[in-house]
């Protein structure tokens, strides 16, 4: 657990000490800022429900760019043969690099907590709605996190790991909203396999232990998959 | 210390490395030539655990390479081309290595400081790593490798890329770790080996062909004894009183300006040419100008073993 943290530590430092992560972070937040502000003063509803429908666009394009050097870079620069032959577990080096990317995300979710808090100035916000889809939120960012560190573990290159991992996504969301024109069959998979549903599904208030069960599920898989693939190129 | 017995790695259908077998010594600094692509960094990346032998075994300090963790544990690895985070410096780097090992916080900063005063690096010690040239970048990869105190370093190619001036201070410096601990380094300098190792290695397409001191490796490249000689006074009795007194001795003889020239040759590496050409000629009344054991340098022994691929 104490490597876990210490990489961890690693990662925040590096994208404290580079550009590249207030870029992201500045990026994010403008385009986050837009899309509220746009339904507050244009649409001139003083609720979160517009943005939290249209935040899993905004993570799809800018999850893939906080985790494509995570582990791409390692390769590429020949840092991972160092982490592989440090006394580690390949677990160890999944989560820890699983935990870095996560912790940014959450960090930045965090400075859009000043919509409500200026949203309650203005009137009565529904508190609960807003935390269950804070926790939704998370939930997707988790699985969207492992998602893009497994395409960073296939690739030596950044770019190509964020082409996968925002191929990934994108794959999934188009999935989500061409549902209606499969078979009735087919929808119903779609419902019940797919992150975005179970996200909109929480994003009514209720938190169901399906819907988390599903998002840390798909979480779990692409870490595994990360794992795998590390383990590939390296001795147990 | 380390110990190498049939280690093959197959990469596809290619084999980086055959059966090879060795055995460094403890406390001894062991040398690891071979032309490009003739597996020295597969060897080294099979005995720090990062690759798995396709068969074959080894142990490091005891330990199999079966317990990759305590492996790890015993070994500081500096890959080729000292590989670090650019975007870290210095100190955040070796305080991350050093975590890593699961130095004791209490300690450890009392080892970075220790390894940046041992590697020289205590000027840049707050600068980011990308700002570094590539002499303190092979520095602080060092440091790096031995943050942790390992009994054995395994250090591939850490000179390349080093002016002539870093290249002998890091040559001391592998030279004065070589003291305490058991070092496997490996290099295409030739030179370089001859002053920093005690022992050295040559592999050639993924096979040992020798292995020993320089002196000894001369020797087995040799073959037998040579004396180049340049004398004044009756050559032809002179190398008839060698030739007496040591048989299967082959003398060439040519004159040049009333000076002679022998090349005198023996099998036996440990046959006293020179010293039976010194009486030879004390007896002949001849007067020796000249007189100059051949030796066979390590250039010489590298290119032999090695010839079949350069």
């Amino acid at each position: 657990m104490r490597r876990v943290l210490t990489l961890c530590w690693k990662e925040w430092r590096i994208a404290m000490d580079t550009p590249m992560g207030y870029v992201v972070a500045t990026a994010f937040l403008l385009a986050s800022g837009f899309f509220f502000g746009n339904n507050l003063f244009l649409i001139g509803q003083a609720d979160m429900r517009g943005y939290f429908s249209i935040l899993p666009l905004l993570l799809m394009f800018f999850i893939p760019a906080m985790a494509m050097r995570i582990l791409a870079d390692e390769q590429r620069g020949g840092t991972f043969e160092l982490l592989a032959t440090m006394p580690v577990r390949t677990l160890d080096i999944v989560l820890g690099k699983y935990l870095a990317v996560l912790v940014q995300v959450t960090v930045l979710l965090a400075f859009t907590l000043a919509y409500p808090a200026s949203l309650s100035l203005l009137g009565n916000v529904d508190g609960g709605q807003v935390a269950a889809s804070y926790i939704a939120a998370l939930l997707l960012a988790a699985a969207y996190v492992a998602i893009c560190l497994y395409a960073s573990s296939l690739t030596h290159h950044a770019i190509i790991a964020y082409v996968i991992g925002f191929g990934m996504l994108l794959a999934l969301f188009l999935l989500a909203q061409a549902a209606p024109t499969f078979s009735p069959a087919v929808q119903d998979w779609i419902a019940v396999t797919s992150p975005l549903t179970h996200y909109q599904y929480m994003l009514r208030g209720v938190i169901g232990l399906d819907d988390v069960a599903l998002l840390v599920a798909v979480g779990g898989v692409f870490l595994a998959l990360t794992w795998f693939q590390l383990e590939r190129r390296r001795w147990r | 210390m380390i110990h190498a017995e049939q280690l093959s790695r197959f990469y596809g259908e290619y084999k980086a490395v055959s059966g090879l077998s060795f055995h460094v010594r403890r406390g001894e600094v062991m040398g690891l030539l071979g032309p490009n692509g003739a597996g020295k960094s597969t060897t080294m990346k099979i005995l720090t655990c990062f690759l798995p032998p396709s068969s074959g075994q080894a142990s490091i300090d005891g330990v199999s390479l079966e317990d990759a963790m305590g492996v790890r544990r015993r070994v500081g690895y500096l890959p080729e081309n000292a590989p670090s985070y650019a975007d870290l410096d210095v100190r955040t780097y070796l305080t991350f290595t050093g975590r890593m090992h699961d130095i004791p916080a209490a300690t450890l900063n009392d080892r970075i400081g220790e390894m940046g005063r041992v590697c020289g690096l205590g000027a840049v010690m707050h600068r980011r790593i990308d700002e570094l040239s590539k002499g303190y970048r092979q520095r602080v990869g060092l440091a790096a490798s031995m943050l942790h105190d390992p009994p054995c370093l395994i250090l591939d190619e850490p000179t390349t890329g080093l002016d002539p001036n870093q290249i002998v201070e890091i040559r001391h410096l592998i030279r004065r770790l070589g003291e305490k601990k058991t070092v496997l380094l490996s290099s295409h300098v030739l030179p370089e080996v001859e002053a920093a190792c005690d022992r050295m290695m040559i592999i050639d397409n993924g096979r040992l062909q020798v292995i020993g001191t320089a002196h000894e490796l001369a020797r087995q490249a040799q073959g037998g004894a040579i004396v180049h000689v340049r004398m004044t006074g009756d050559a032809e009795a002179a190398a008839e009183v060698v030739r007496k007194s040591l048989a299967d001795v082959e003398i060439v003889i040519s004159e040049e300006d009333g000076v002679s020239r022998l090349t005198l040759s023996h099998p036996d590496h440990d046959a006293r040419l020179a010293e039976a050409m010194f009486h030879a000629a004390v007896k002949s009344d001849g007067v020796i100008l000249e007189m100059r054991p051949e030796k066979a340098t390590l250039e010489d022994v590298f290119r032999r073993l090695t010839g079949a691929s350069s």
